[in-house]
């Protein structure tokens, strides 16, 4: 039986370092485009500079963000 | 000739669009604060003499838009053909703005492009190399520091979009030909277009620190967002500006203030005194009398105006938004609708309309009508007047009056989610943390001198005249004779507003002069002090005592005859009923649906009644050991209102139920 | 009726007039909330407003 290994997300990553995007999986297209937008899809690095219990704060190209953990989770790194 | 202002949210547009104008349009710290498009002529002394109109726009990300207001900018710049466009595009995050840059430049429009906030780029040593970006932009790129007064490089902008207006430009990248509905192949175009961007920006910029080494302030922000410790910060950050606005700073200038309107009005009244008695009553009270009354709370709200805007340049606004993200979530709403109430504290229609940036259809107007339960600045005096009034200008009132509504925020948003049904739709949270900025002083100084002469001829216009009119109802009966002292009763206002009052007997205040106060709030809430202050006859409202309120504050109470319990009851009647006219206007604007508008002033009326009607009934029951009057007719009202709300949520499920199945149905088939 | 009553009458229609011709004017411009400042802001969400502001200020 073939098993998938599941991209690490974002939420689980450690604070203070950097990651590469690995993909977006929100159910939401529009939020993946907005995202995009930002300088957040596959290819493009991701800062975790603080993870708390609900929401955490990200660098995406050269801006911080604080993003709820729900949409840390819907990103591969 | 048009100028369109552009750029990613929170880059300095308004800033430098106020700064060429000459206009005072809002600004603040954090992304959405602009969410309509201004027009104003530039000042001819950056045109040197041409007829240059600006045009501020809100802020977008790109052309394709995410929120509502996006959408402005973009159909702007696309179907109304400015003459040119000014990008403002802030240099700390060149690598995300210049996104924007290069659609603009491909729209055929002259396009100059203002490196703004370059004071903080320099600080932060970044580099960027100006002439090399305009190269491969294929367009000017001018310096500019719109917070600053001088060589801030606003005129080079300006004459640079000046004399390209109407010329060619050609743009450095262009979109190939491709199916924008075909996402894959969209993608595959904002990618190359990343690409071209992430090229420019090694070439051109050079950073010393890099954007993702730990700062102070990522320490500050850290704290900020812990779940317990942020809010705990926020309530302090609150609690300290409404204490200073409201307990300290403001009512010992106040104090002052009033002790002049009141040697004023004495002087009036004195000199009328062998007028007939009608002069007297409109001019001694009605005019100086009720619009002093009013114009009396300036300080408290001039005050608190300034530290709202000193809190909203700082950049605490977005830090705010995201520790308060999981509280709101849980009601059904986001952290975003923080901002709409903190403006709120100031006045509800800017309030109101910063629910724009919200972009989930059903949040928007939950917050929209939510909002308007927290205190606006208008409300101040009511507040102040009947904690003088009636409890000593004890602090606790004003204090629970702000909780009251925050609680009345979330269970409103708890029954909206509980009819609509929430479970629908993930809701993802994200917003921008701006840079930390020092407040400027001079800017909160600006706005609150702009809120107070606001504030003033509001107070000469609208409530002058309400209380003319009102003075000259009570003064009458409807065959046009003076209405004799203790003869009120017959005058053409007792007998509009003794209907309303009816209805207001569960809740303790079934006065007819209490109603016709009442419904004045719907023009202006500052009214309710106006209308009181001349149907009651009260002279003497305010004085150089605690919080206004004199020692004739028992005078006060008698005269309006209610216990304490009912006092309260009527307070937040009037703070927690539908807003007033014009906020309801900006509530229509923001709803877009006759249903909702309704059902807001519905849910603000049933809530203002039941608040109302709780207060006294139980009040009361607590201080007297009997229930007040009306008590039965009261109840019945509410069960009628409770069983409204549910026939119309079952209604409300059951076509989301439908409407959710056919669009399930919609995408299987898809 | 003495000199102070008809000063006070006089004033007071006055200043009743300023104030109706204030409010008639901010009508007429389209303004609201008088004395707002957001003024500015009222319009109506996602349409295109009249350029009726493209007159220089007074």
């Amino acid at each position: 039986m073939l098993n998938k290994v599941r991209d690490m997300t974002l939420l689980e990553g450690n604070v203070g370092e950097t990651y590469t995007v690995k993909g977006i999986n929100t159910s939401d297209e529009d939020m993946n485009a907005f995202l995009f937008r930002l300088g957040c899809y596959s290819g493009e690095p991701i800062t975790l500079m603080s993870k708390k219990k609900k929401n955490c704060i990200v660098v995406i190209k050269d801006s911080r963000y604080s993003m709820d953990n729900v949409l840390a989770e819907a990103i591969a790194i | 000739m048009r100028i369109a202002f552009a750029g990613n949210p929170n880059s300095g547009k308004t800033t430098m669009y106020n700064a060429l104008t000459g206009r005072s349009e809002k600004v603040g710290n954090w992304a959405g604060v602009t969410v309509g498009r201004k027009e104003s002529p530039i000042k001819e002394a950056f045109t040197k003499g041409k007829e240059v109109i600006a045009v501020d726009l809100p802020g977008a990300y790109s052309m394709s838009p995410f929120t509502p207001e996006e959408s402005i900018t973009s159909e702007f710049v696309r179907d109304e053909h400015p003459d040119a466009i000014i990008n403002i595009v802030d240099a700390t995050n060149l690598s995300r703005s210049l996104f924007f840059t290069t659609q603009l430049l491909e729209l055929g429009i002259p396009v100059v492009v203002a490196l703004n906030k370059s004071d903080i780029s320099d600080k932060e040593q970044t580099k960027i190399d100006v002439d090399k970006l305009s190269q491969k932009l294929n367009c000017p790129v001018v310096k500019t520091v719109s917070t600053a007064e001088k060589n801030n490089g606003l005129d080079k902008v300006v004459e640079k979009a000046v004399s390209l207006a109407g010329t060619a430009q050609t743009a450095p990248y262009v979109q190939a030909d491709i199916d924008l509905k075909d996402k894959a192949a969209v993608d595959r175009e904002d990618r190359k277009r990343f690409d071209f961007v992430n090229g420019i920006v090694k070439d051109v910029e050079v950073r010393e620190v890099l954007s993702s080494e730990t700062q102070q302030s990522d320490k500050v922000d850290s704290v900020l967002t812990n779940p317990v410790i942020g809010i705990l910060i926020f309530a302090a950050v609150m609690y300290g500006v409404f204490w200073i606005s409201q307990a300290w700073a403001g009512p010992g200038i106040a104090d002052w203030l009033v002790g002049w309107i009141e040697t004023f009005q004495e002087w009036v009244a004195g000199q009328l005194e062998n007028s007939p008695a009608i002069v007297s009553a409109i001019v001694a009270d009605g005019i100086v009398g009720g619009v002093g009354a009013v114009v009396g709370f300036l300080p408290l709200v001039m005050i608190m105006y300034f530290l709202l805007a000193l809190l909203e340049d700082c950049g605490y606004m977005a830090r705010v938004s995201a520790v308060m993200d999981p509280i709101f979530k849980r009601v059904g709403l986001s952290g975003k609708a923080i901002i709409p109430i903190i403006i709120g504290t100031g006045c509800g229609i800017p309030a109101i309309m910063a629910c724009r940036t919200i972009r989930d259809d059903r949040e928007r107007r939950a917050s929209a009508m939510l909002t308007t339960f927290i205190p606006c600045g208008a409300k101040i005096p009511v507040i102040a007047l009947f904690a003088g009034a009636f409890f000593a200008g004890a602090g606790w009132v004003s204090t629970v009056a702000y909780f009251l509504g925050i609680v009345l925020i979330f269970l409103g948003a708890l029954l909206i989610k509980a009819i609509t049904g929430y479970k629908y739709r993930k809701s993802f949270f994200i917003i921008e943390l701006p840079m930390w900025k020092v407040p400027s002083l001079k800017r909160a100084f600006l706005s609150m001198m702009e809120r107070a002469k606001a504030y003033i001829i509001k107070a000469a216009t609208i409530i002058l005249i309400c209380n003319c009119v009102v003075q000259v109802m009570q003064s009458f009966n409807w065959q046009f004779q003076v209405v004799e002292e203790g003869m009120e009763d017959t005058s053409i206002l007792a007998s509009i507003a003794s209907p309303f009052a009816i209805l207001l007997i569960p809740l303790g205040f079934g006065a007819w002069q209490l109603a016709a106060a009442a419904v004045t709030g719907f023009i202006a809430k500052e009214n309710v002090v106006g209308t009181l202050a001349v149907v009651y006859g009260l002279t003497n409202f305010i004085d150089v005592d605690e919080l206004e309120m004199t020692g004739d504050g028992n005078v006060v109470a008698a005269t309006m005859g209610l216990t304490s319990v009912a006092a309260l009851a009527y307070l937040f009647f009037n703070l927690y009923t539908p807003p007033c006219f014009a906020a309801i206007g900006a509530m229509n604007s923001e709803m877009k649906s006759k249903a909702w508008l309704w059902s807001a002033i519905g849910l603000q009326l049933a809530t203002g009644y039941t608040v109302a009607f709780l207060v006294y009934q139980i009040g009361t029951l607590i201080t007297e050991g009997h229930l007040g009057t009306g008590f039965l007719p009261g109840l019945i009202a509410i069960i009628v209102i409770a069983l409204i709300i549910v026939a119309i949520a079952r209604r409300v499920r059951a076509h989301f139920d439908q409407q959710y199945s056919l669009h399930e149905n919609a995408k299987a088939a898809a | 009726m003495n000199i102070q009553t008809i000063i006070a009458v006089v004033i007071t229609a006055v200043i009743l007039l300023l104030a109706i011709r204030y409010i008639y004017r901010e009508k007429k411009k389209g303004t609201k909330c008088i004395g707002c400042p957001f003024a500015g802001e009222c319009t109506k969400y996602g349409h295109h407003t009249e350029t009726e502001n493209c007159h220089l200020p007074e």
